[in-house]
């Protein structure tokens, strides 16, 4: 009795889950799921189109590309880095560099680099971010126009197209039936999960986003573990952009633009907390299947764009609005 | 200074007199999906009275003094305040009626003055502009009547936690109260300081004012309160005048059970020196600090707040730097630059700070214990989950966290529970020398004893202990040395026979013994 009666007593101001009544304790457990499913049921009646094998692929390969951003954002959300808006700069910078490198070092190469550097754009963002105290929103802001300006001219603006038909083709096929990019998707959230559930990385994540002192007084290296989610989340950004500039054959500076919006969004919607501390890849990765469940629904219904916009801008407000209305109030 | 006093209190004389109460609570219940936290709770407090409520955590105190601050309304009971029927539905109603808060974490704004801070929210001023003048006067004014030396046009942020203390007292006495509750006042404050806050407390006492006062520290609590009441398990056990009761007796109606020795002390072997500070400085707040902990030994670090002890113990720990001096650990000379590295030459730090610097509130226990140690859990970088939980489950058991269960939540546990998953979270990391500030701060009694026995445990098995304290009782009752810091300069350890509670207090505020 006495144990229980302190949770009560105990100020529980900013703490998620300090306490919590049954019903919303489920509703935040299975909230979402259930969510998913009325989407389902939903779109399954109101268009004939929806439910078959070739809408749910189209959905699922437009995800990929995305969901490989959101892999990385969850960790930037977890360890309390607010969000990375650098997004669609490295996001340019990888397609731009797998398609304009190709001729000069081949397609294999050319991804790796490409993938490596947008990787360094993250450390520049970690270092500002981890080490040296700054705004991660500025931070990202200012790195990603920095990096997206040294992008555009290097390749003098233009567009720049794909050299190799292979590597396209590869990217576009299919093994076991499945898309390419679609596996290469489940590959990193797999392994973005493992690394933030199993790993002492991952628990280091979680720790320093949870309570910064206290992770740093228990001998974590949070300015490293701070840094490194940035760089997690620029080496997928990089490997988005380098597979959507592989899709499209053809990539413009601009390419990125609005990914880290529909990533945040739908790493909120999953229930991450935007405060740190907080928050599973499989849990980001259901806001993400909500969201574009939710717009592909709104597409085939004919729904205008400015409407499609609309709601998944309250869907963003209610999602942080209600993480923190739940901290407020300390439940689920 | 008389005519400014009227000019502060006039307005609260015609409301008092129609009763003696100012607060009566009624058969006060409160219900949580699942828990009763209060149960048919009676309390009532007279004007001009300073009374104490005493209780374990978890005992109810701070639900009950949610419902009187109107944070959460009661399941079912009546609340009067000064003689008349109220109903608090939110934090606002309870300011209207008189009844101020002053919480064990200040609620002030350091970057504003000290006169801003005390009217903040009620700011003097006409047409939406402030009127600096009258605020000053009005500042100046309650700081003089209660007698601190604090300036008015002071930043806050310049000020020690103490004075802040006292800041945010004159902040809810200026708002005309007619009930004052304090939580755990004294828990930043040194002795010299709680005479002081004691001092204030009478004089709004004998203004009328009814004064809540809540405090672990029952000597405080003889000493200031007029009447006590003991609340257990959600229950009001009873409400006494303090004559006829003593600490003892209150700590029986407590805990339910009788605690024969508050500090036990089990003998240990004094070994070798493990740790040597060789006059270390950090060019702020200490200078050339020296001591040594032996293995077997508890080495007790006082003084005052503001005296330097914390920073000594986060220097040697990594949390901040050493300009001067060296640290030799086991015989070697070591230089320590982060926590990390502290945790590898076998140093381990409880910060004073539970919930700031302690625990990370999201994750479990198990999550929190294996924190330091992670690396050492781990294959190619995966967690070994057999491993992590073997760890929790053996500290669980060995430190009888309650509940037992290694996967609730560290937020979900009483702060002495805390407390205990915080220290086995260092003794996982198995180090040689445990620094422990202030390990027994906002803990009950029970969880006191539990916890100065596993100190005793660890001396027993050859580990050196530091341990900061403010509570003199606890430092000469458990310690075998003790070194007295005042203004960043350290005593010689000095053994605990050669040492009374009044020889400390005189080295530590630098007064001669009479």
């Amino acid at each position: 009795m006495s144990e229980i009666a302190s949770e009560l007593d105990s100020e529980s101001s900013n703490e998620r889950f300090a306490r919590g009544s049954r019903l919303v304790d489920l509703l935040s457990k299975t909230g979402l799921s259930l969510a998913i499913l009325a989407v389902i049921l939903y779109g399954s009646f109101s268009s004939p189109a929806f439910f078959t094998t070739g809408n749910f692929l189209n959905i699922l390969t437009s995800m990929s590309i995305i969901g490989i951003v959101v892999v990385g954002m969850t960790f930037v959300l977890v360890v309390g880095g607010l969000a990375d808006l650098s997004v669609p700069a490295t996001i340019a910078c990888g397609a731009i560099l797998s398609l304009g490198l190709q001729p000069v070092i081949g397609p294999v190469p050319a991804f790796v680099v490409a993938v490596a550097l947008s990787g360094l754009i993250g450390s520049v963002n970690g270092v500002l971010v981890g080490y040296l105290g700054v705004n991660p929103i500025i931070a990202t802001l200012g790195i990603g126009t920095i990096a997206l300006g040294i992008v555009q001219a290097a390749v003098g603006g233009v567009i720049v197209y794909g050299a190799n038909p292979e590597s396209a083709e590869f990217v576009k096929g299919r093994l076991f039936g499945i898309p390419v990019v679609v596996l290469i998707f489940l590959a990193v959230a797999v392994i973005g999960h493992f690394i933030l559930a199993r790993s002492f990385w991952g628990r280091w994540t979680l720790a320093t986003g949870g309570n910064y002192s206290a992770a740093e007084a228990s001998a974590v290296p949070v300015k490293a573990v701070k840094a490194g989610a940035f760089v997690i989340t620029a080496v997928a950004a990089g490997i988005s952009g380098g597979l959507l500039g592989l899709t499209l054959q053809s990539a413009r500076p601009l390419i990125g633009q609005g990914y880290e919006f529909s990533a945040i969004t739908a790493v909120v919607v999953g229930g991450v907390s935007i405060m740190g501390g907080f928050g599973s890849v499989p849990r980001a990765i259901a806001g993400l299947i909500f969201v574009q469940l939710l717009t592909n629904v709104m597409v085939l219904d004919g729904v205008r764009t400015p409407i499609q916009g609309f709601v998944l801008g309250i869907l963003i407000a209610g999602a942080v609005g209600m993480d923190s209305a739940l901290r407020k109030r300390g439940v689920a | 200074m008389g005519k400014d006093l009227t000019l502060v209190r006039e307005e609260i004389k015609p409301e008092m007199g129609s009763t003696d109460f100012a607060l009566s609570m009624k058969g006060i219940t409160k219900t949580f999906p699942g828990v009763k936290a209060l149960s048919n709770v009676n309390f009532a407090v007279k004007f001009g009275t300073v009374h104490a409520v005493v209780g374990e955590n978890g005992a109810g105190k701070s639900t009950l003094m949610k419902v009187l601050s109107g944070s959460y309304q009661p399941t079912s009971g009546t609340i009067e305040v000064g003689g008349t029927e109220a109903r608090l539905r939110r934090p606002a109603d309870a300011q209207a009626l008189g009844i101020r808060m002053v919480h064990q974490e200040l609620n002030l704004v350091p970057d504003l003055t000290v006169a801003e801070n005390i009217y903040l929210g009620r700011m003097p001023g006409r047409w939406g502009f402030l009127d600096k003048n009258e605020m000053l006067q009005k500042a100046t004014a309650v700081l003089q009547e209660q007698e601190t030396a604090i300036d008015p046009q002071e930043i806050l942020g310049n000020l020690s936690i103490s004075q802040q203390q006292l800041v945010e007292i004159a902040k809810a006495y200026a708002a005309n109260p007619r009930i004052i509750v304090l939580d755990e006042p004294t828990s930043s404050l040194s002795e010299h300081e709680t005479a002081a806050l004691f001092r204030i407390l009478r004089k709004m006492r004998d203004a009328g004012i009814a004064i809540v006062y809540i405090s672990h520290r029952l000597k405080e609590v003889l000493e200031i309160a007029d009447e006590v009441t003991v609340l257990r398990d959600g229950s009001m056990i009873e409400t006494r005048p303090i004559a006829g009761i003593s600490a003892s007796e209150m700590i029986q109606l407590m805990v339910g059970r009788e605690v024969s020795n508050v500090f036990p002390k089990s003998p240990a072997k004094i070994g070798e020196p493990v740790l040597r500070v060789n006059s270390i400085s950090d060019g702020a707040n200490f200078r050339d600090v020296s001591f040594d902990v032996r293995a077997g030994e508890i080495l007790g670090l006082i003084g005052l707040v503001g005296a330097g002890r914390t920073e000594v113990a986060r220097a040697i720990f990594g949390l901040s730097g050493i300009v001067e001096g060296t640290l030799t650990l086991n015989g070697k000379d070591v230089v320590i630059n982060s926590p990390a590295e502290a945790v590898k030459a076998g140093i381990a730090y409880v910060p004073e700070d539970r919930k700031g610097d302690g625990i990370i509130p999201g994750m479990s226990i198990r999550e929190n214990i294996s924190l330091p140690v992670l690396r050492s859990l781990t294959t190619f970088g995966w967690i070994r989950g057999k491993a992590d939980r073997t760890l929790a489950d053996q500290y669980v058991k060995q430190f009888s966290i309650s509940p037992p269960d290694p996967e609730r939540r560290v937020n979900l546990l009483s702060g002495g529970n805390q407390q205990k998953a915080v220290i086995a979270k260092w003794l996982a990391a198995k180090p040689s020398v445990l620094i422990l500030d202030e390990p027994t701060r906002g803990v009950d009694v029970g969880a006191k004893a539990e916890i100065h026995n596993i100190i005793g445990q660890l001396v027993a098995n050859g580990m050196a202990v530091v341990m900061i304290s403010s509570e003199l009782p606890e430092v000469l009752g458990v310690c075998d040395r003790i070194v007295v810091m005042r203004d960043g300069q350290a005593s010689p350890p000095i053994d605990r026979q050669d040492l009374t509670e009044e020889r400390i207090m005189a080295l530590a505020t630098g007064e001669e013994v009479a």
